[in-house]
């Protein structure tokens, strides 16, 4: 009947739904930013400067952790895997980050441009001609 | 391009690799380049006490190589040795015999001449704190912990230096360093704890005798408990209080209000809004002077015992923090960042030596976020979901906000209360006095604080504490059913009467 039907849908709608839900599977998050905050429970809310400005390098653990070089410094190198003995996959991005951009003549001298020749010049200017002059 | 280029490295790199040459060489090279031979940890913590133990545990249970060092000779720290646990097993049979005595005739039990043994009541507080440290002994070797008995200081940043117990002296490095120290009594100046006159908490749980008067000085969660533990085997207590409420910090200014009248019932005297001025030990004798807060006519209490129980401190004495340039706060605090890390990012921190409530559930909950941080990158402690219990009869336990902090800012919410005088399970137990409040907000109905007085209030605790790290709302857990007939009941009832009404008040 017409009327249930709309009972029914009505019940439907007034049915509770709890605040407690179940997410779904649970996801490992893949980049997490680890740049120190102050501590839930601080008092102050707030970092002395020693967590936070450059000056924190007054230590090499310190200085590690923020250095750069392909990519951070921070990694640790498992001593029953040695050096090179993890894929340069599971060594994370080497992505620079934001803000921050690599010059290609900071990298080691194979990954620079190759010179080009007074002849490639040259042939260059010349449309191809030069080299078969 | 230039990102195309770098992903070629990899391949650029294996070709430097000597050509033959197993990872175990390299491995062997590398080692090398530490200043000591010795095995270098994965994990390296200072304190076997709950923090400690936990961490310990839990960094064997993720692979990592750890030593964990601990100077007391026996694991578990102050809560297993000298705190929670010695002291429920004086509540629990104190209250036994209390019961017994008083409350036994009315029950239709008689019984005949009941004499307290303080020496055996002493003796299975000794068994259950003996029971529980060897078996946390047995879990460190389980999970392949190295167990350093002996006091570590910081030699560097790497490297802890430690004075074994049986003599002699060792150096263990670490890729990181967990500091869980743990805290100590504050002293109160002008009184010197020695222990049989002027105790602290340790002293209050190992007492030769039930003294004939016990003055308390700080009336928080430990002074009460202890309160009650030599009350109910004769000793005549008074509590002195600096503030006007009893409880200590966190604790529902009605709930305290309501514990402290239920406990006054039991014989226990209150002087809030008290201070204590000075304290004279002659002879066998403790004269204390003590006066009101807000000043006014001095008074001198007279006691054979004085516990002072006016909270503790963080305890890093002797760690060598000067060592590595580490700063505390002005309470002596180990400053963290959201990551347990100190200033030297490795070196991590947990537990009663730093920020929060010095509770060993908040220590345990730290210690398995912080090796999640060092293995995983990410952990949960959530600081707005910690109970508080304090283990007198009745039970008071609570979480989330009190109606003074929701007050203080600001924030509107509703109350829902439930006496356990109409819980079926109470009365049948004759253990009716106490409530169950619950705060919710008044649009959303999402749960805010739970407060109990009541029996078995910590246990009760768990299920507001899970409910509010869930989110949930008051008709959630008015709709969750709960067996008949429970004291839990309650809790549900406490839950209806937020939302709606409650059925049986």
């Amino acid at each position: 009947m017409f009327a249930t039907r709309v009972l029914r849908q009505a019940a439907q709608h007034a049915e509770r739904t709890p605040s407690i839900k179940f997410l779904g599977k649970r996801t490992i998050p893949v980049s997490i930013d680890h740049t120190p905050r102050p501590h839930p429970a601080s008092p102050t809310n707030s970092l002395p400067a020693s967590f936070t400005n450059g000056s924190a390098h007054t230590s090499f653990s310190a200085y590690r952790d923020h250095a750069q070089q392909f990519g951070p410094l921070r990694k640790t190198i498992r001593a029953d895997a040695g050096i090179g003995g993890n894929a340069g996959a599971a060594l994370g991005s080497v992505a620079p980050p934001a803000g921050v951009y690599f010059d290609r003549n900071d990298l080691p001298a194979r990954f620079h441009r190759v010179p080009l020749t007074a002849d490639e010049i040259e042939a260059i200017e010349t449309g191809g001609a030069a080299a078969w002059a | 391009m230039l990102s195309t280029r770098l992903l070629g490295r990899t391949a650029v790199r294996s070709a430097f690799k000597p050509s033959g040459s197993s990872p175990i060489v390299l491995a062997s090279r590398w080692s090398r380049t530490y200043a000591t031979q010795s095995e270098e940890k994965d994990l390296v913590i200072i304190g076997g006490g709950v923090a400690g133990y936990v961490a310990a545990i839990k960094a064997g249970q993720e692979g990592l190589k750890v030593a964990c060092i601990e100077k007391r000779g026996t694991l578990g720290g102050t809560c297993l040795n000298v705190g929670c646990i010695p002291s429920k097993s004086l509540l629990n049979n104190s209250h036994l015999y209390h019961q017994i005595l008083h409350d036994s005739k009315h029950r239709g039990i008689e019984v005949g001449e009941v004499k307290l043994n303080l020496q055996q009541l002493m003796k299975a507080k000794e068994t259950s704190v003996t029971g529980l440290t060897k078996g946390v002994e047995f879990l460190l070797k389980k999970n392949g912990v190295e167990y350093i008995k002996g006091t570590g200081s910081f030699q560097d940043e790497h490297t802890v230096k430690v004075e074994l117990n049986d003599g002699g002296e060792t150096t263990v490095t670490g890729k990181n360093i967990l500091i869980a120290t743990g805290s100590e009594v504050t002293p109160f100046p002008g009184l010197t704890i020695d222990e049989k006159t002027v105790i602290s908490s340790t002293g209050a749980i190992a007492l030769e005798k039930v003294p004939e008067k016990l003055l308390v000085i700080g009336g928080g969660i430990i002074g009460l408990e202890m309160a009650s533990v030599w009350s109910r085997l004769g000793s005549k207590v008074t509590v002195v209080e600096y503030l006007d409420q009893i409880g200590g910090p966190g604790m529902d200014t009605e709930v305290a209000k309501g514990i402290q009248k239920i406990l006054k019932k039991q014989g226990i005297a209150f002087k809030t809004g008290t201070k204590v001025v000075s304290g004279d030990k002659t002879g066998d004798e403790v004269k204390v002077q003590v006066e009101a807060a807000k000043g006014g006519k001095e008074e001198t209490l007279d006691a054979e015992v004085v516990l002072v129980a006016i909270g503790r401190r963080p305890y890093t004495g002797g760690l060598g923090l000067e060592n590595i340039g580490l700063e505390t706060d002005e309470r002596g605090r180990v400053i963290i960042d959201s990551e347990y890390r100190t200033k030297i990012p490795h070196i991590r921190c947990v537990g009663d030596a730093t920020f929060g409530p010095m509770l060993a559930h908040k220590a345990e909950e730290e210690a398995v976020a912080v090796v999640e941080y060092i293995k995983k990158g990410y952990g949960h402690v959530n600081y707005g979901c910690i109970p508080s219990v304090m283990y007198t009869f009745p039970e008071v336990a609570w979480v989330g906000q009190s109606e003074q902090d929701l007050k203080k800012n600001n924030i509107p919410y509703r109350i829902g209360t439930f006496p356990f005088s109409a819980n079926s399970r109470a009365k049948t137990n004759l253990d009716t006095e106490g409530f169950v409040k619950i705060l919710a907000d008044p649009e959303t109905d999402r749960l805010l604080g739970i407060h109990i007085i009541g029996p078995n209030a910590g246990e009760m605790i768990a299920e507001g504490t899970l409910a509010l790290e869930y989110g949930a709302s008051s008709e959630d857990v008015a709709r969750t059913c709960h067996a008949h007939p429970t004291l839990s009941e309650a809790f549900k009832e406490a839950a209806m009467a937020t939302h709606a009404k409650a059925i049986h008040f």
